[in-house]
């Protein structure tokens, strides 16, 4: 009888919401066009990740409920770069909301790598020279205590081999929206010296830099002979020939475990 | 008692001496009649109007501040608002106070010797105000008589006594629930009060408003959109989208007395980028209206974007002077508008004369001889993005530009910006976003802008100074040869106007989204720009 019960309960489940889910299935591919416009140059194809977070994980860290998925998409989140979306119709969030929520439910793929190994990569490369996990390491480029659930695997990939093509961009309040981080600048002053850095921040007539021994330069732009942005470059060394294939794997395996990556 | 008889007795001679002191004008301070606003320009020391004048050139005739000594302009003071929010007003001064409006609809009267407030006042702003398409802010106030007007973010118009900020009256333009909402400085003229309404992107239907100056009741309603049967009204097929076809007139307008005319300038239809419900050229939307102030008849009109689909509000500052074109003296209207071209027509008339592009623009091949745009293939938002340049917020904007008579230079802020537009669903419901769906804009480093001098009757680029970028950047030319102007990135600066070379500069920590303007009291000039949530005050 309670076997009876329980296989009862289940045909409910399976039966009762066909039609709702037809209509969910239209909403979630009307959403889907709707992201592959909107979202996707920061969230990646099917959601998963590039310069904005993977969003094909169960639960989203700052959106666990539909409500606050919704908030987040019509307010953003400023400081991190992500703007708000707000002219779209409460169908069109619907369907939207519908799409994000139905990444979670498809399986991610898996990052084929051994993420322990990578942690000893990681080591011997020196990568803490410059970067920061868990309160641990230098400062010149991004923390990466989270970067596993900042990033997804095809840009930390990305990231290690031509770091110049993946510089992140407005994720940070400062130098602002849109704007490339940690930006390579060389600076020629009239007097002769030479500065190379990356860009802190800038106006019309100053740029902040911070060069490889973290001295920070102030330079009025009048003052110098050459202001040359690096566009495409990095400070940061491409690994792509001190990595074997295997290697790599394990080494973005390492990375996207960073950060509670469920 | 004794003592009161003798203030009784001063008085008439303390008034007396204050008249003599205003030059023998008969006029008490403050008081400004409509005859001080026609001949704005003959008071410097003055700013009387949100654009310095009728013809809107925001010019000063004062050069105390001039190229030789503007690399000693130091603050003089500062004023803090009362509250964050984004400012994006114009004060004006009238002998002596500066009437400043703060976000999102707060008059404010300063001492301008001291920069201390004299009186302030804040309508009740209801927490649930509908504000969509702009942030609630107010651009400034106009001055008559000794009455001072401002509209509100919830569809209000007031009226303060300019003396104490003591409420006169108070008329609601149009509901709010609806999404119309005012963010203009009025336009004072004789005896009335002209405003517009914002809220395009909640699908009002949009019009021009006359109020009588002394009691606020409406004198005439022009609508730039017409109703079925009214000319111009097969522009917008046979449905109902005339009804919520926006056409917002939310920027002051121009006047000019001699011809009589007052110029509007008209926003986007409703809804932004989907044409479905509105098949046409939706007149009288993106265009210049030339209107009698008496009546409000329209009397001509100018459409710069026809069936636009990018959102290219025409509102943008509408410029008058006097040109020499094909060796003919022209009576003529200039304005550098959104969609990126930069047009001069014949102000009796509206009669095209030019237009050039002064922005990167790649959605038209040119202007035909009419002026009409000569549209390419494949610029229509679409569903996975169509790349198109301008930007949703366009080459220029609500940010005023500079016409210099000493120079004849049309001086304009451009800004160097891509969106990629796509297409939604547009559902109208009352005071909600009926946009038809948006766009996401090619920022950071991939944009830029300039500060460029344009010849102001050919349009042909004199001088460009490259900003780091597309800010909102509105600017001030002075008869001392300078041109002022901020950026996004919190710097304000003076350029030479004749070169743009820069000569002085100050950081001043905030998105500079104020409009500058000039003024002298106690014979020394000022230069007066709000960036972030301060108003700075500059003299040398």
């Amino acid at each position: 009888m309670r076997l009876l019960t329980g296989t009862i309960a289940l045909l409910t489940i399976l039966a009762a919401p066909t039609a709702a889910r037809a209509q969910s299935n239209a909403d979630i591919q009307a959403g889907k066009t709707l992201f592959s416009g909107l979202c996707v140059t920061c969230h990646g194809f099917d959601g998963t990740g590039g310069n904005g977070p993977p969003l094909d994980r169960p639960k989203l860290l700052l959106a666990p409920t539909e409500a606050a998925l919704r908030n987040i998409i019509a307010e953003g989140i400023p400081d991190r770069g992500m703007p708000r979306v707000r002219r779209v119709t409460d169908n069109e969030m619907r369907q939207l909301v519908a799409y994000v929520r139905s990444l979670g439910r498809t399986a991610r793929p898996p990052v084929n790598g051994n993420a322990q190994k990578g942690r000893e990569h990681y080591a011997r490369l020196g990568c803490a020279g410059c970067h920061i996990i868990n309160g641990q390491g230098g400062s010149l480029g991004p923390s990466l205590t989270e970067i596993g659930r900042l990033r997804g695997a095809d840009y930390l990939r990305q990231a290690v081999i031509d770091p110049g093509a993946a510089l992140p961009r407005g994720t940070l309040p400062i130098p602002a929206r849109g704007y490339s981080e940690y930006l390579p600048v060389r600076v020629v002053m009239k007097d002769g010296a030479e500065i190379r850095g990356v860009r802190l921040n800038e106006d019309l007539f100053t740029i902040q830099l911070r060069d490889t021994t973290g001295k920070i330069h102030s330079i009025r732009k009048s003052n110098a002979e050459l202001v040359r942005k690096e566009t495409g470059a990095s400070l940061m060394p491409s690994f792509k020939e001190r990595l074997a294939p295997a290697e790599l794997n394990d080494l973005v395996a390492y990375l996207a475990s960073l950060g509670g990556v469920q | 008692m004794t003592s009161y008889v003798g203030a009784a007795f001063r008085r008439p001679m303390v008034a007396i001496a204050a008249i003599i002191a205003l030059g023998g004008t008969g006029l008490l301070a403050q008081q400004v009649p409509y005859q001080r606003l026609l001949k704005a320009e003959s008071e410097p020391q003055n700013w009387l109007t949100y654009a310095g004048s009728y013809k809107s050139h925001r010019y000063t005739a004062l050069n105390q501040i001039n190229r030789q000594n503007v690399s000693q302009l130091k603050i003089a003071w500062a004023y803090q608002m009362q509250r964050a929010g984004v400012v994006e007003t114009s004060p004006i001064v009238v002998d002596g106070i500066m009437y400043l409006t703060e976000p999102p609809s707060t008059v404010t009267a300063l001492d301008v010797r001291s920069g201390r407030p004299i009186w302030s006042y804040t309508p009740f702003i209801p927490q649930d105000v509908i504000v969509i398409g702009s942030p609630p802010v107010n651009r400034g106030v106009a001055i008559l008589d000794d009455s001072i007007y401002f509209g509100t973010v919830n569809g209000h118009l007031i009226s303060l006594d300019a003396k104490s900020g003591i409420v006169r009256w108070d008329t609601t333009v149009e509901d709010n629930k609806h999404g119309y909402y005012l963010t203009l400085a009025p336009l004072a003229l004789d005896g009335k009060i002209i405003v517009g309404v914002s809220g395009a992107e909640t699908g009002i239907r949009g019009f021009v408003d006359a109020y009588d100056a002394k009691t606020g009741k409406l004198v005439w309603r022009t609508y730039t959109i017409p109703a079925p049967g009214e000319p111009g009204s097969d522009t917008w097929g046979k449905g109902d989208g005339w009804k919520s076809g926006g056409g917002s007139t939310w920027l002051t307008g121009s006047f000019d007395p001699e011809l009589n005319l007052l110029y509007w300038a008209t926003g986007n239809p409703a809804p932004d980028w989907n044409t479905e419900n509105r098949p046409g050229d939706n007149l009288y939307t993106d265009s210049v209206i030339a209107l009698d102030p008496s009546t409000g008849k329209m009397k001509w009109h100018f459409q710069f974007t026809p069936e636009d689909v990018h959102d290219w509000d025409a509102n943008e500052t509408l410029v008058l002077f006097d040109a020499q074109i094909g060796g003919r003296a022209r009576k003529v209207i200039a304005q550098a508008n959104r969609n990126g071209f930069y047009y001069v027509l014949d102000r009796a008339t509206g009669e095209f004369l030019t237009g050039v592009p002064y922005a990167k623009q790649t959605w038209a091949e040119g202007l035909d001889p009419k002026g009409k745009p000569i549209r390419k293939k494949g610029i229509a938002p679409s569903n996975e993005g169509t790349l198109v340049f301008p930007n949703i917020q366009g080459a220029s904007n609500w940010f005023s530009p500079s016409y210099s008579p000493q120079t004849n230079l049309f001086y304009q802020a451009a800004r160097e910006m891509g969106t990629v537009y796509y297409k939604g669903e547009a559902v109208y419901k009352p005071g909600t976003a009926f946009t038809g769906g948006g766009g996401r804009a090619v920022n950071g480093d991939d944009a830029s802008g300039a500060i460029r001098a344009l010849d102001a009757t050919t349009g042909k680029m004199k001088w460009e100074f490259p900003l780091l970028s597309p800010g909102f950047t509105s600017l001030l030319s002075t008869a001392g040869g300078l041109v002022f102007a901020g950026s996004q990135e919190g710097n304000f600066f003076a350029l030479d106007a004749e070169s743009g070379k820069p000569l002085w500069d100050i950081q001043l920590g905030g998105n500079v989204l104020g409009i500058p303007m000039s003024f002298a009291v106690d014979g020394k000039q000022y230069v007066a720009i709000a960036a972030g949530f301060t108003l700075f005050v500059f003299s040398t």
